[in-house]
């Protein structure tokens, strides 16, 4: 009997295995000229994106950060694989152009001094 | 005050970095579209595509790069942008001569600035559409500033807290003031890779005939040519790029996929052993082993077929 269950458990965990690994199967078909360019000048052997994976993690991120379901596959469309890791994994990270100046206080008036001093340029944007 | 100061105190160039530059130009035909609140990458975006005579106004390009969650639109959805629209972001050389040389050419350039500190960053995105040697400055479309003059100095250093990150938005098959191979190529494979199969193949052309002497064009329009369906310019395609470099992996690869699928599976066998060996290592072994699978598991065509020798 407990011959038995192993033989079924056993049988059960081998096809989860395959499962987990099939988005990884890599299909025969031509190789894209990105994917040839980046392969010569990184000349490192970083694996290359699985387009599915990352598009699926992109899909993730950016209905997560309040992308309308409606424009998301589009935008998605536009990207590379590299580009679809980037924002996969670095979206919270990465700069984001958009001038947002969420600082009071102390730091607000160091600014200030900053700006005086021209060391940035934040507030002489706005005439 | 701050415009005082640097006309005070003008950066000079040394000379051979900016001969042959005018010294001043003002592209004042380009467009502005005044930004909304956080919208800088929206508005930059609509103006140096208008300027390359594609649409796109700030509000429908909000849909496409702007993040609510991030109050902000991020570099990679801005190329993606143009690419759809066929437009071709080139990512120009970091450094300001190469910027001015472009405007010089009549291209704005799209740049990050970051308006604060390395800790406390600003992100800001702006379109330079001129300068002034003598006087030092900078003229840009920026946030709701029409005509922002810019001390040299000071912009550099907001561009240098951005990694000095800008770009040209091209048409198919236009270069840039300051072309270079592999940034181009690159470009035209975003374009490939995305499906804009026609501006893919309108770049890659010019960048063939820019540099004769590289692969990477001629595979490009290889590769455009098998995405749409058209094997036989693809397998030339292919022997041409190998013409030009018998090491490239992709060639290799991508000419025993078609060969094998036509039945000259002795003349795939070679091509993928060769890319199998190149391959070892890099990032496209599991391709070429795909590749080389399916070879193994073609059958040889009657004798009408006629291979490649």
């Amino acid at each position: 009997m407990t011959g038995l269950l192993r033989t079924i458990l056993v049988q059960i965990l081998a096809i989860a295995l395959l499962n987990v690994g099939s988005p990884l199967v890599v299909q025969a078909e031509v190789i894209g000229t990105l994917a040839g360019l980046e392969s010569a000048q990184r000349d490192t052997d970083l694996a290359r994106v699985n387009r599915v994976l990352a598009t699926a993690e992109a899909r993730d991120q950016l209905q997560a950060y309040g992308v309308d379901q409606a424009q998301v596959e589009a935008r998605l469309a536009g990207l590379t694989d590299s580009e679809l890791s980037t924002l996969a994994d670095k979206l919270e990270s990465a700069p984001a152009g958009g001038d947002v100046l969420a600082v009071i206080g102390v730091v607000f008036v160091v600014l200030l001094i900053l700006e005086a001093v021209g060391v940035i340029d934040i507030f002489k944007k706005f005439p | 005050m701050a415009l005082a100061g640097c006309t005070l105190n003008p950066p000079r160039f040394p000379a051979e970095e900016t001969a042959g530059l005018p010294p001043q130009v003002e592209l004042t035909q380009v467009a502005f579209f005044p930004q909304k609140q956080y919208q800088c990458g929206p508005a930059a975006l609509a103006t140096v595509l208008r300027n390359s005579g594609a649409e796109g106004a700030p509000d429908e390009l909000a849909n496409e790069v702007y993040l609510p969650g991030r109050k902000g639109s991020l570099q990679v959805e801005l190329v993606a942008a143009a690419r759809m629209r066929d437009r071709m972001a080139y990512e120009i050389a970091k450094d300001l001569p190469s910027l001015l040389r472009e405007v010089a050419a009549g291209s704005p350039v799209l740049v990050m600035q970051n308006l604060g500190v390395q800790p406390i960053p600003i992100w800001h995105y702006a379109v330079v559409v001129g300068y002034d040697l003598d006087a030092g400055t900078l003229v840009l479309r920026s946030g709701t500033t029409e005509r922002r003059v810019m001390g040299m100095r000071r912009f550099m250093s907001t561009w240098n807290r951005a990694q000095r990150w800008g770009v040209v938005v091209l048409e198919p098959g236009q270069l840039p003031a300051g072309p270079q191979l592999d940034r181009y190529v690159a470009a035209a494979a975003g374009l490939e890779a995305v499906g804009r199969l026609e501006a893919a193949g309108q770049a890659y052309a010019r960048a063939r005939e820019q540099w004769p002497e590289s692969a990477w064009p001629q595979l490009g329009l290889a590769n455009v040519s098998y995405r749409r369906g058209d094997r036989e310019a693809a397998e030339g395609g292919y022997l041409a790029t190998l013409a030009l470099d018998p090491r490239n992996v992709v060639a290799h690869n991508n000419l025993a996929e078609i060969l094998s699928d036509r039945g000259c599976v002795a003349q795939a066998r070679v091509h993928v052993e060769q890319a199998a060996a190149l391959a070892k290592g890099t990032a496209l072994e599991a391709a070429v082993a795909a590749t080389a699978q399916h070879v193994a598991g073609a059958t040889t065509a009657d004798t009408a077929v006629s291979c490649p020798p």
